[in-house]
This record gives structure tokens, sequence and C-alpha cells, in this order.
């Protein structure tokens, strides 16, 4: 009877072709989307040369010493030697972020307020300070003049030393996906609210027909929820070879904690829907409802429309973190993929246990024992 | 009119269906061009870089100096000092720069030694590289004196460093013109509104069509007393009805949030902008309920059109960040052409013939596409007619 069922749960669920969109193609699609959208999002605080004018003047060619430090800072800027006119026309244009003229001291002519601008600035800053620091020097030390001062200050050393956070780059667009991940976990709901409602007699004639048959109920509705965590476990995994092999989005490289995820957060999805199945005794339309409003919400919290979200919960209130699966699987997955070590992961994984192991038991306590006077 | 009632009446049942989409757009809008404050472009102001600045050595006068320094150029967020805690906040960008002073810094930067900082950063950005800038330029100050003037105190030492790094360039700012507070953030509510309009008017216009194009009801309503021209006229309608009150429903909010600015020239061309894509997106939504079969294939086919469009053309993530395939991709659809609009709307400090021919081609192509979609879904009903 275990196999039986299963086999035929397995052909319902494949048959029901709404329920494959919504489980399986509508999050390929939105990976797809979320991939068109953001494959730029993560490359465009990439540093891009300043475009930069110096009007040209007799005033600029006083000054050998600028225009040698601004050709020393070519790893900063792309320079351009002009006329005021040229040099207005351009900046009106935004052919260039900013432009540097002797009037007779020097001045930055920009339109906005923006990083670039105060490079720029910060670079000019720079070159007048040094000049006070030289002139501070000189008029304490004398003897600094002829030990080579101006050579030792346009001589930079280099004082930072780049240690890396993490064995991986923090880029915040795989939350995205990792997020999706966790709403496709959830969605796997409506596996679970098809499933009671195949086996209540109140609710559907198959559910009747199941009711009569001299079996145990535990043992066929057992199955039922094997087919519909494998079907969902079997969508999760092309979901995510789909994100790693077409997409190429990085997951890390720790392949058997990937899976335990995808495993433990298939059986929370799905148990999630048969314990809202059971506890809602309204119509199918009102928990269908429910269950995608409520994993939109916790979607959300979990950071699948905008990643702050999810730092603003876990540094203003952990605890919603913690009790919001989305949020859990979501998790998991950053933990694996960023943190050095597995603490966060077995933490997070235990909370999905937990809850998984939580929904059964109200489901189970819902469903069992139920007789019906007429139906 | 009992075609038109009638359509309503539909619509009427299908009303909760709608509010969701309505109240998403509103939270939406409220939430995402409520909390986008855009600079206000009349005095020159540093970007500060959010950073965070662990010290590991001994409170020294020098690394107080350093603090102070970066204090004023940039914002340092206090972030307390734990592995996981400055990972999540540099993954999340709360801040973009972490910067570690070793233990045994002020002593060996005193003696001339060569010693570093530890910074931990989001690779290759623009907010390294100017972070970088001052910190070097800070240390190489320091090296400068205490190289040339031996015996330094730390005291004198800061003091020197202090005033020195105060001088500063001046700026000039040229203002292109004045540009309202609320261009841009009602640049964000109409390209926010693209998605819930789409989505409203494929539910709707579907739930309306799925009735009427029920084969029985259909056979019934033929061989009514009334003429086709008639019952067409009313369905045409009840349609363009139903679209323009989701128009005014949706626009509504703009004129409370942004108020006397909606009747500038900026705002009546973004009420212009979306009354065409209004257009559009009926004779869209018109086509899709004349192919769609099951209540079921419509909530699919909206989320998918009204998600995938905003998704690619721009609304969901400014045109600017797409990739050029993206964008080419989405100048098939009406809402690409929109948005780009909207953007030029938001964006023009005044109005030329320059920038209104741009703003002009794009509504037009939008109309255009309307006006294609229509003629297909006409061509089709009519090929349905013969065959039934």
């Amino acid at each position: 009877m275990f196999l039986f069922n299963y086999r035929y749960r397995l052909k319902c669920i494949f048959k029901d072709r709404q329920m494959m969109f919504w489980t399986f193609l509508f999050p390929i699609l939105l990976a797809i989307l979320f991939n068109l959208a953001f494959s730029n999002l993560s490359s465009s605080d990439n540093f891009l040369k300043v475009n930069v004018a110096v009007v040209e003047n007799a005033e600029l060619d006083q000054n050998p010493a600028f225009t040698e430090a601004l050709d020393g800072a070519d790893d900063l800027f792309v320079v351009k030697y002009t006329t005021r006119a040229e040099a207005d026309a351009l900046l009106a244009d935004n052919q260039i972020d900013g432009y540097i003229v002797f009037d007779p001291a020097l001045n930055l002519v920009v339109n906005q307020s923006g990083l670039n601008q105060t490079i720029i600035r910060g670079f000019l800053d720079d070159f007048v300070q040094s000049s006070a620091t030289i002139t501070t020097i000189i008029t304490a030390n004398h003897a600094a003049l002829h030990n080579g001062i101006i050579a030792g200050i346009t001589s930079r050393s280099e004082y930072l030393k780049a240690v890396s956070a993490s064995q991986s780059s923090p880029d915040s667009v795989v939350n995205y996906f990792y997020a999706l991940i966790a709403m496709t976990c959830l969605y796997g709901g409506f596996l679970g609210v098809k499933e009671v409602v195949a086996i209540q007699a109140d609710l559907s004639d198959v559910g009747a027909r199941i009711n009569l048959a001299p079996t145990n109920k535990l043992t066929v509705f057992l199955s039922s929820i094997l087919a519909a965590a494998t079907v969902q476990l079997l969508e999760l995994i092309m979901l995510l070879a789909f994100l790693i092999g077409v997409l190429g989005i990085s997951f890390g490289n720790q392949i058997g904690y990937i899976a335990l995820t995808c495993v433990v957060g298939s059986l929370t999805g799905v148990t999630f829907g048969t314990c809202l199945g059971s506890i809602i005794k309204k119509g199918e339309g009102l928990k269908i409802g429910i269950l995608i409003g409520s994993t939109m919400i916790m979607s959300f919290l979990a950071g699948m429309m905008s990643a702050d979200i999810k730092y603003i919960v876990m540094t203003k209130a952990p605890i919603l973190g913690y009790l919001n699966p989305a949020n859990l699987i979501t998790d998991s997955f950053y933990a694996l993929y960023y943190y050095n070590t597995h603490t966060q992961f077995f933490t997070d994984i235990l909370l999905l246990c937990g809850f998984t192991l939580f929904f059964s038991s109200v489901t189970y306590f819902v469903l069992r024992r139920q007789k019906y006077a007429s139906l | 009119m009992q075609v038109y009632k009638a359509l309503f009446k539909v619509i009427q049942k299908n009303r909760t269906l709608l509010m969701i989409y309505l109240v998403v757009f509103m939270v939406l809008a409220l939430l995402l061009s409520g909390s986008y404050n855009p600079p206000q472009d009349t005095d020159f102001t540093k970007v500060k870089v959010n950073i965070a600045f662990i010290n590991d050595d001994g409170d020294s006068q020098l690394v107080a100096g350093l603090k102070t320094y970066l204090a004023e150029n940039a914002n340092l967020v206090d972030i307390p000092d734990e592995t996981q805690k400055l990972q999540d906040a540099l993954f999340f960008r709360q801040v973009e720069y972490i910067v570690r002073v070793p233990d045994g810094f002020t002593q060996a930067m005193l003696n001339g030694e060569a010693v570093q900082l530890e910074k931990t950063t989001v690779p290759d950005s623009t907010s390294n590289i100017y972070m970088d800038l001052l910190i070097n330029k800070y240390l190489n100050t320091v090296n400068a004196y205490t190289t040339n003037m031996p015996g330094l105190s730390q005291d004198d030492l800061t003091k020197y460093l202090a005033k020195d790094l105060a001088q500063q360039t001046e700026v000039t700012m040229i203002s292109n013109g004045t540009h309202s507070v609320y261009a841009e953030k009602s640049g964000y509510y109409f390209n926010y509104l693209s998605y819930s309009l789409f989505a409203i008017l494929i539910l709707g216009v579907c739930s309306v069509m799925l009735v009427f194009n029920d084969t029985d009801l259909k056979r019934r309503n033929l061989c009514a007393p009334i003429r086709s021209a008639n019952m067409n006229f009313q369905m045409i309608l009840g349609n363009l009805s139903f679209a323009i009150l989701t128009w005014l429903v949706l626009i509504s909010a703009s004129f409370i949030m942004y108020g006397s600015f909606m009747f500038t020239t900026t705002g009546l061309l973004l009420l212009l902008n979306s009354f065409v894509f209004t257009l559009a997106a009926l004779s869209i939504s018109y086509l899709i309920g004349n192919l769609v079969k099951s209540r079921g294939a419509m909530s699919a086919v909206a989320n998918v059109f009204a998600l995938g469009s905003s998704f690619i053309g721009g609304v969901f993530v400014p045109q600017a960040l797409l990739g050029d395939n993206v964008l080419t991709i989405a100048s098939f659809t009406p809402t690409y052409w929109y948005v780009k609009a909207n953007n030029e709307i938001a964006a023009a400090t005044s109005f030329n013939a320059t920038n209104l021919q741009s703003i002009f081609t794009s509504m037009v192509l939008v109309l255009a596409f309307g006006v294609a979609v229509l003629g297909v879904t006409l061509v089709l009903i009519k090929q349905r007619r013969v065959e039934a």
C-alpha cells in the first residue's frame, strides 16, 4: 500500500500543471530575471578612472609640481588638458566629473557632489596639504631642504595591507538567490496542502475514498508526504543545478552541506504546507492565499526583495531571524558561502529541523482520529 | 448598458485579488520612494564612505589623530570587533572599508620603521581607492615629520598634522538649474506604478474575458436582442473605463505625496506618460484575456508579464545598471520605453526640443505597441468567430 500510494501520488503531482508552474517554473523564471537584473549590480561599485580636465593657462605653467603630481596619479585619473570654455562644455555634457583650474589659487569646478568629485578634491587637498607640510618643516628645520625633503614627500610609501574578510568575495547579490531558494522550499507547501486535501474526507472525494480503505491512515499519509518531498527535492536540485550551471551563482564548494540544506529545506517546506492545510478549515483558496502571503513576508524578511532587510533583521531583531524558516534557509547558504566556521550553519539547520518537527506534530495531532458523522 | 454593468459586476467579484496588487504597490512606492532622498545640488559636499575603525594598539595621540581625521572624511560606523559581525557588515555594505591598527603601530611609526595597517574592503571598489588615498596621505605626512624633524613630540606632531590637513581646495559648484526634490522621487513612484498597473489590468480584464468567452455564455449572449456592434462597444467602453479607473486610483497617491508638483510640466508629463502606458497595458491585457483559458493560467501569466517586464524594463533595478543585451530584449516591451521616458522627464531640469523629442518618441512607441497588439487581438477574435 505504501509504495502503491507513493507511485500514484507522484503521478498526481507531476500531472498538476499549475502546481508544477508555481513550484518549479516560477522560481526558475525569477532566477533568470534576478540574473538579468542584478548581473551588473555588483560590478557597479567597481572603480573606473575619474575623468578630469585641467584648464591650461599661465598659472598652470607656473606650477610644474602640480602637473608632475597629476601625471603621477595616472592610476586614478584620465586627464585632459584643455581651455576653460571647452572644460565647461565637457562638464555640462557630463563627459568629465570636474575640472581643475588655477584661478589663481587651485580651484575645482564640478556640477554635482559625488564620490568621483570627492576623489578629485581629495587629490587636490593632498597637493595643497603637502605644500603646507613642506613649509612647516622647512621653517622649523632649514637643514631638511638639503636632505631632500621634497623628494621624500613626493615618494609615497604604501601603509595599507589588504586582508580579505573571507574565502569568498562579499558579493551581496548572491543573497537574492539564496532567498529565492528559501522561497522555493516554502512553495513546497503547495504540495503539502495538496496532500492534506487529498487525504481528508471532508475536503475531497479522493480523501473520502482513501478513508474507506482498510489501511492505516498514517501509513498512507506518510507515503503521500514522502511523494511530495521527493518532488520538492527534485525540483530544488534542478533549480540549484540551473543556478550553478547556467547562471554561475557561487555557493561555495561544500557540496555535502549544500545537499543537506536542500533536504532539510524541502522537508520544512512540505510540512509547513501540511500544517497550514490541516489547521485552516476553510476552502483551498484561503489555504493557498495564506501560504503565498506568509511565504512572501518571510522571503521579504530574508532579503529577497532587498538584501538590506536581512541585515537589519540580523542586527536589530535577531530573534525574528531565528523564527523565520525562510531566513534560516537563506542564512544556511550564506553561512556556507561566507563564514569560516560552521557554528552558524549548524544552528540554522538544527532550528530548521525543529520547525519541521513542530509542523509535522501539529499536522499529526490535527489529522489523527478524525471521524465524520456524514459527508 | 447591461453588458457594461455585467462587466463591472465581474470585476467587483474579483476585487480582493486586485486589491492585493494595489496594496503591494502602495507599500512598495511609499517605502522605496519615501526613504530615498536625492542629494541637494546647491553646495559641494564630500561623499563620506562608511568605514569601521578598529584599534588593537594602545591609546596614543597618533592613533586618535588618525581617527579624528578619518571621522572628518568618512562615517565611522560602530561595529563590534567579532569576525562574523564584521563579515556581515561588509557583505551587506553597512561598511565598505574596515581598517585595523595593529599592536605596536604607534611606536613603529614614530621610529620610522616599516609598518602597515590592515584593511578589509570590497575589492576594486571606488570607496576602497578613496580611503586608501586618505589614509596613506595621513601616514605619509607623519613619516615626513618624523624623518625630517627627529625628536618631535607626539603632541606637536598631531598639532602639525591637524593644521596641515585642515587645508582645503576651493570647490565651485555649477548648478544645472533648480531641480525639484520631488522630480526624482515621483520618477520612482511612476516607475513602480507600471508594475501594479500591468498586474491589475491583466487580472481584471482576464477575469472579465474568461466569463464572457465561456462558450455557453457566449452563445446565450449572441442570441440576445442586442446588436453585436452595440455589445462590442459596451465591452470596449467597459474595459476602457476599468483601465482609466485603475489609472486614477494609482495616480491619486501621487497628488497626496507630491501636491502641487504634479501640476508642473514635469508632473503633467509623468501623468501623460503613465496614461499612454495604461492604454498599451490595456491592449496587452485584452490580448491575454482572449488567449487565457483558466483562472490558474491567468494568475501565472499576470505574474510572469508584470514581474518579467518590470525586472528587465528597469522598474526594480535602474536601467543604468542593466546590461546592454538585457536592455535590447527589454526594448521589445512597452515597459522599457515607459520607464525610459519617465527617467528622462524626471532628470530634465528644463524642457527643450531635444529632450522633449526623445520623451515623445518613447510615448509614441508605447502607443504603437498598444495599437499593434490590439490589431493582433482583433484578427484573433475574428478568426475565432469563424471557427466557432
